[in-house]
């Protein structure tokens, strides 16, 4: 235990490069723009131009709803796309030398990391004033205010929802005698068993090995949750040894294919896995790779343990801290926010709305599917916001689950190892 | 005219930007591997505080860390013999004849040195798919499989390997053909006049002379294969269950993923020392007979 | 080389039989292995090309035809349409005209080191060889914070700089020029040329082959490059089309026909500057001394 101003003294030798630059990098990232100081947006000239980014492929689509803003503002907005898969390197990078963009979009899953970085700008009462459309009350509760803040600070404003609901091909079920679809896990499971015994090669049921919230919506299903009061994560409990058996039986039982690389979209076409839960992004690739299926499959709710409660996904839209466009940025959340916006977008991009009034429109309410993933909405929850949950919690409750499916590890030994491995994680 | 700065300042633009992104890099990362550096830190330094060895120290009992050594080491022992005795063969046959045909060949065992990772990961993840890729179908002509090449933890090493065989043979193959073609007609003609067979002529006289080509390669192939990632990071993300997982990759995902600053520059500065050892150990062990 | 001359065999040039009949029969042997090989070889592509031809239904079809029972180009329009192809192959050909001064950069380095004695050559030369032995995945953020500080971020010189060197280059410049007679340098410094002359109107000329080596590759590396210009570019009109390409890679709906037809886009043009300068390729290896 040497003393620790030495070892603080160590490290900063070994930080003098990075010192350095980053001191220059902020001064010369400080562009000369006419801050407004956190004023209200209405009343501040032009400010501008924003650069927003985006995940995935969507810029162009995102340009076009946001030609309006920029029409009545005048504040020019400036989209770039950033692939999914490389959305940390970027992130990373940005918050190293504090030159970011001015607006982006997070997913839930990566909030709480960025929000520790400290790169997103709090948003608290006094900022939000003047910004009807923001008011917490507008958002879905799941991801409203409190719902999605770090350390009690509020970062970011919900934009587009996401949940999980239960895909299933009707033609096929009926086919196997199964007149409706399962609407208990338990129901499911036999089901899937039935389906499976259609013959080689075929399945009943498809779980994506990448899919970390699936468990967890099993254990609340089950009447549990992963978080304890204290806010720490804790997977010993009864209801989530139930999701391990529901998760793992499903494998056991053989009614689910074992390999990574298994094509949900064609699995789901093609009829080897006529059931799976899944989000509705699925429901756009069926159409864009089948649109003669129509007819042939469905959405059902998640089925139930106790309760039917799904995920709640989706992305938030954050400010950048150091943004010199602040008053410019809120006022593109703001607009972002508003009902008829969050319509336009589903519309464009097919996203879901976080904000009530535009989930309860009718544009949404008359397409069948979508009722069922708003009713959905009404009953989710998001995972817990704990660091890193991609990387350590999640990739540990993977790593333990596959592990006793796949490669047949014994359950106490894989889930002794995911108590070690996800003690201390809190969402505080 | 020629003034004592002049060889100053030939090399020194090239050296500058190899310190700047070479060298400065893995000084820094010595230092940021003594500290608690994750997200907060990055954008905040005061937030970093002194760690100490305790990032060495946790590295070394992590059991994923030891599990992507060990699959580095199964791909070093794997890929280098295979690239090295594919390429020498390919390069051997290649120099027999200098027709038209056979500069077509070599441009078709060049190909996939020059495509792209992205490209690569697109074809091969199709071709493996366990679906409706085309090497299952091939199998099950012949009454095989199917195989869960991506899938199988006992396979995927082997899958993601071949793949990097695959791409990084035709770059030695041009080298070594290179080198074949610097070998002299008339010792070839020598030793078939003495009634030497072209295996024991190929054997004594030809690769002989490629000692030094070889001794490039390999040790060039080996520095590769120590920081094996590429193939890894595109086609299985380092899964299933971290069974392709490399050192390299391990590093990006403890970085990257997981902004845990400190802990991946530890990773690093023990993987530039096992590569820094391998490639003296190999150089010194051929020091004594080769001369530049 | 040196090992050369203790070969203690006689030469000989005359026409023989043994060494003449082997030479006629081998070449069709191993003529056939060799294009067993390069099937297997360049088999990928060829299903590559096949498949991007192909509508989406066809190319997940199980079992897979092999040949296309539809042929369209819809996905290369599509492509074309998605990508703003255009301006990121631009954007890649910018990457790849900047990497280019890289190479004089590293002849020159090559040239200091093969053809001049000075203070320090020895741990210079050393260290930029230990260079290659650095992880990548190490380098990321300090490059990142350096690029950053000299205000190189989201240009596209920024996006070239880092690998505008490499390690691996000015080494195979150092064992060429070592390679040209230090005479041929000597006397045009006594016909009074100065050494910056002696450089472009000598030492590069004679170094062709070894250029059209270090062409190839910057073309080849500048072209694939994926990471950096993500990470570096923070306007999407800086992206290159590895990039865009990634871009498309989407997770959940896989369209293996639009792969494929974005991975062909990505391999053809690097195919064809590699078959006008293969023949230099091998040559520039063959004279490198690397033998």
């Amino acid at each position: 235990m040497a003393n620790i101003s030495t070892r603080r003294a160590l490290a900063s030798v070994g930080f003098v490069a990075v010192l350095g630059l980053a001191a220059c990098s902020s001064g010369a990232g400080a562009a000369p723009a006419a801050s407004t100081g956190g004023g209200q947006g209405s009343a501040a000239p032009p400010d501008g131009p924003l650069t927003v980014w985006v995940m995935g492929d969507a810029t162009t689509k995102f340009d076009q709803l946001v030609a309006p803003f920029t029409q009545s503002t005048g504040i020019k907005v400036k989209a770039v796309a950033i692939p999914w898969d490389s959305v940390d390197q970027k992130m990373t990078t940005a918050v190293a030398s504090g030159d970011g963009p001015d607006v982006l979009q997070v997913g839930l899953s990566k909030l709480r990391t960025y929000a520790d970085t400290g790169a997103l700008l709090t948003l608290d009462d006094a900022t939000l004033a003047g910004h009807p459309n923001l008011a917490t009350t507008n958002f879905l509760d799941g991801v409203a205010g409190k719902a999605t803040a770090v350390g009690g600070k509020v970062t970011s404003v919900p934009w587009i929802s996401d949940t999980r609901v239960l895909f299933y091909r009707s033609d096929i079920l009926s086919a196997a005698g199964i007149a409706k679809p399962p609407t208990t896990w338990d129901e499911l499971r036999a089901d899937a068993k039935t389906l499976a015994a259609r013959g080689k090669g075929q399945y009943g049921y498809y779980i994506p090995q990448w899919d970390s919230p699936l468990p967890v919506e099993m254990t609340w299903d089950f009447g549990g949750d992963i978080v304890g009061a204290d806010g720490n994560v804790n997977f010993d409990t009864p209801a989530f040894r139930q999701a391990v058996d529901l998760y793992t039986g499903l494998y056991a039982d053989k009614s689910v294919p074992t390999n990574s690389d298994f094509d949900q979209t064609q699995g789901f076409v093609s009829g080897v896995t006529p059931m799976l839960v899944s989000g509705p992004y699925l429901a756009a690739a069926i159409k864009d790779a089948a649109a003669d299926l129509a007819g042939k499959w469905s959405v059902a709710p998640l089925p139930k343990g106790t309760t039917n409660t799904s995920l709640l996904a989706g992305s938030n839209m954050a400010v950048w801290a150091k943004t010199a466009h602040k008053a410019g940025a809120l006022q593109l959340l703001d607009f972002l926010s508003k009902p008829d916006t969050q319509v336009k977008w589903f519309q464009l991009n097919g996203d879901l709305p976080t904000v009530k009034a535009a989930l309860a429109d009718s544009t949404l309410t008359s397409d069948p599917l979508v009722a069922v993933y708003a009713a959905q909405l009404a009953n989710a929850k998001i995972v817990p916001l704990v660091p890193n949950w991609d990387g350590a919690t999640g990739k540990a409750l993977l790593d333990a689950l596959n592990s006793i499916a796949l490669t047949g590890t014994d359950k106490e030994t894989a889930l002794t190892k995911l108590f070690a491995a996800t003690k201390g994680q809190s969402i505080n | 005219m020629r003034t004592r700065a002049t060889p100053y300042v030939l090399i020194g633009p090239a050296t500058v930007l190899l310190m700047a992104f070479g060298v400065l890099p893995i000084l820094v990362a010595a230092g940021v591997s003594l500290t608690d550096m994750d997200a907060a830190g990055l954008g905040d330094l005061s937030k970093v505080s002194g760690a100490g060895l305790a990032n060495y120290r946790e590295l070394f009992g992590d059991p994923a860390f030891w599990q992507a050594m060990r699959n580095t080491g199964f791909y070093v022992v794997l890929g280098v013999p295979s690239v090295v005795v594919v390429s020498l063969t390919i390069a051997l046959l290649l120099n027999q004849s200098q027709s038209r045909f056979f500069r077509f060949l070599r441009s078709c065992y060049f190909l996939p040195a020059i495509t792209g990772i992205v490209a690569i990961a697109l074809v091969w993840g199709y071709l493996y798919n366990s679906q409706f890729g085309l090497i299952n179908y091939l199998l099950s002509l012949v009454g095989l499989g199917p195989v869960q090449w991506l899938s199988s933890p006992a396979l995927v090493k082997v899958s993601v390997a071949l793949v990097a065989i695959w791409r990084g043979t035709g770059l030695n193959t041009i080298i070594l053909l290179a080198a074949l073609q610097g070998v002299p007609r008339e010792y070839l003609e020598a030793a078939a006049l003495d009634g030497a067979s072209r295996w024991r002529t190929t054997r004594s006289v030809v690769l002989p002379l490629l000692r030094f080509a070889i001794l490039f390669v390999t040790v060039t192939t080996v520095i590769a294969w120590l920081q094996f990632f590429d193939e890894a990071f595109v086609l299985t993300k380092g899964g299933p269950l971290g069974s392709s997982t490399s050192i390299s990759l391990f590093l990006f995902q403890q970085g990257f993923a997981g902004a845990r600053f400190g802990y991946a520059s530890a990773g690093s500065v023990v993987l530039f020392a096992v590569i820094a050892a391998v490639t003296l150990l190999q150089l010194r062990s051929r020091r004594a007979d080769v001369d530049y | 080389m040196s090992t050369t001359e203790t070969m203690t065999r006689p030469v000989s040039v005359s026409p023989l039989h043994p060494a003449r009949r082997l030479r006629r029969r081998r070449p069709w042997i191993v003529g056939t292995v060799l294009s067993l090989g390069a099937v297997a070889t360049a088999f990928p592509f060829a299903w590559m090309i096949v498949s991007a031809v192909k509508p989406r239904r066809e190319s997940m079809a199980y079992p897979p035809h092999v040949l296309p029972q539809h042929v369209t180009l819809e996905y290369f329009v599509q492509l074309m349409r998605q990508l703003d192809f255009g301006r990121y192959l631009v954007n890649t050909l910018a990457v790849v005209a900047i990497s280019m001064v890289g190479l004089v950069l590293m002849a020159m380095a090559g040239y200091g080191f093969a053809k001049f004695t000075f203070r320090g050559k020895e741990p210079i030369f050393f260290l930029v060889l230990t260079t290659m032995m650095i992880p990548v995945q190490v380098t990321m953020i300090p490059t990142y914070l350096i690029l950053n500080a000299v205000g190189l971020t989201n240009t596209l010189l920024g996006i070239a700089m880092p690998t505008l060197v490499s390690a691996f280059g000015v080494f195979m410049f150092r064992q060429f020029m070592t390679t040209i007679p230090t005479e041929v340098i000597e006397a045009a410094r006594i016909d009074g040329a100065g050494e910056a002359r002696i450089f472009g109107q000598i030492v590069l000329p004679m170094s062709r082959p070894i250029l059209a080596v270090q062409v190839v590759l910057t073309f080849i590396s500048g072209w694939n490059s994926f990471l950096w210009p993500l990470v570096i570019a923070s306007d999407q009109n800086l992206y290159t089309l590895s990039v865009g390409i990634a871009l498309l890679n989407q997770q959940v709906a896989t369209n293996p026909s639009l792969q494929m037809a974005a991975a062909a886009l990505m391999v053809v043009p690097v195919l064809v500057v590699f078959v006008v300068f293969q023949r230099h390729i091998v040559q520039g290896f063959a004279l490198s001394g690397l033998k």
